[in-house]
């Protein structure tokens, strides 16, 4: 975190080309999944001051609806896709060739659904990060979680938390039938893992 | 007869943050593993709330309140400086939750609530409330007047302490 305000710069740039490769993958595989309905663009990689990323992110109050996927061990990080109730609640229907479901609480099937979601945004994620840092990564079997966005978001933060000041962030947006959706893709990498993107990238600039 | 809202002004508290209100604040944050400490002078109507996230600074003493053990004297200097006495200090703690059902690192919200209640004990403050544990985020706000600290869980409120 010492580098100078340049190569800081640069290396962003070069993370922001690695994640965008990684969406890239993951869009196709979403598109699959989702028979056309579903695309995915990166947004960008940030660094942001740790108090200030639930605010940024706008995750603060509001409960929502998340799949949760850790990479556990010495270089790892938590994968946190996000979705609205609505859209989140109609893409499970969609998957599933059914009605949209109208109880509170989200069954089985419907949690699944996302689930499985999940894990095909986290493994071509991670097949791209794989690829970058030639360590196998492999992400926990999706976690299926509905609570304030800002305390789970802040789960995956700590890894960071005694190291850094500032945590690095990569947001996604989707999009259905070209239009925004109100979901995201949070990647937040720990200690180790942040350093040996970062290594690898100096290597390839 | 006229009776008038006072109007509270909120203050965020963000992730390993201390913020300082008076009576008329209201300190809000939303809490996971964290511990939403706070501590107050309630004759005075002061409070410090803290957002720790982890038991132990190791030594680091550039962000107080992300640390248990750098986030109590921190809180104390606070409310010493805008005229809090010490002698009347009491302490109420929220969060410390198992996020992720137990997966991940999941003894740090306890780690916290222990090292949160070790630093309190180190400057004899007594706890007069607490809400923690579970495997549920939670959203406090805590009003400096009345000493309240109100708890939601999944979008209700769900105890005050």
């Amino acid at each position: 975190m010492s580098d100078t305000p340049t190569s800081r710069s640069e290396q962003l740039a070069l993370l922001q080309e690695l994640f965008a490769s990684a969406t890239r993958d993951a869009s196709e595989a979403m598109n699959r999944w989702t028979n056309g309905m579903v695309t995915l663009t990166l947004d960008e990689v940030r660094e942001l001051p740790l108090e200030e990323v639930c605010g940024e992110l706008n995750l603060s109050n509001e409960l929502m609806t998340m799949i949760v996927l850790t990479l556990d061990g010495e270089m790892g990080g938590d994968m946190i896709l996000s979705f609205d109730e609505k859209n989140g609640r109609a893409l499970a229907a969609s998957l599933l060739g059914r009605e949209v479901c109208t109880d509170p609480e989200w069954n089985e099937l419907e949690q699944s659904a996302l689930n499985e979601t999940g894990n095909i945004l986290g493994c071509a994620y991670m097949n791209a990060l794989t690829r970058l840092v030639e360590v196998e990564l492999v992400p926990s079997p999706p976690h299926f979680i509905q609570d304030y966005g800002a305390s789970v978001l802040q789960q995956a933060l700590m890894a960071q938390a005694m190291y850094c000041d500032k945590a690095l962030v990569c947001q996604t947006h989707f999009h259905r039938a070209g239009e925004e959706m109100d979901w995201s893709v949070f990647f937040v990498p720990n200690e180790k893992m942040r350093q040996t993107m970062e290594e690898t990238l100096q290597g390839v600039s | 007869m006229t009776t008038y809202a006072i109007e509270k002004t909120d203050k965020k508290v963000g992730i390993g943050q201390i913020v300082v209100g008076e009576a008329d604040s209201l300190l809000t944050t939303v809490l996971g593993s964290c511990v939403g400490v706070v501590i107050y002078d309630a004759k005075r109507q002061i409070a410090s709330m803290a957002h720790v996230m982890l038991a132990n600074s190791q030594g680091r003493a550039d962000s107080p309140g992300r640390f248990a053990d750098t986030a109590v004297p921190a809180m104390l200097e606070m409310l010493r400086a805008v005229g809090g006495v010490s002698t009347k200090y009491r302490a109420k703690l929220a969060g410390g939750a198992s996020m992720f059902a137990g997966r991940g690192p999941m003894n740090i919200g306890e780690n916290n609530v222990e090292a949160v209640r070790r630093a309190l004990a180190g400057q004899e403050i007594p706890i007069d409330g607490e809400h923690l544990g579970g495997e549920k985020g939670r959203r406090v706000e805590f009003a400096c007047d009345t000493g309240e600290y109100r708890i939601s869980v999944a979008g209700k409120d769900v105890a005050s302490i």
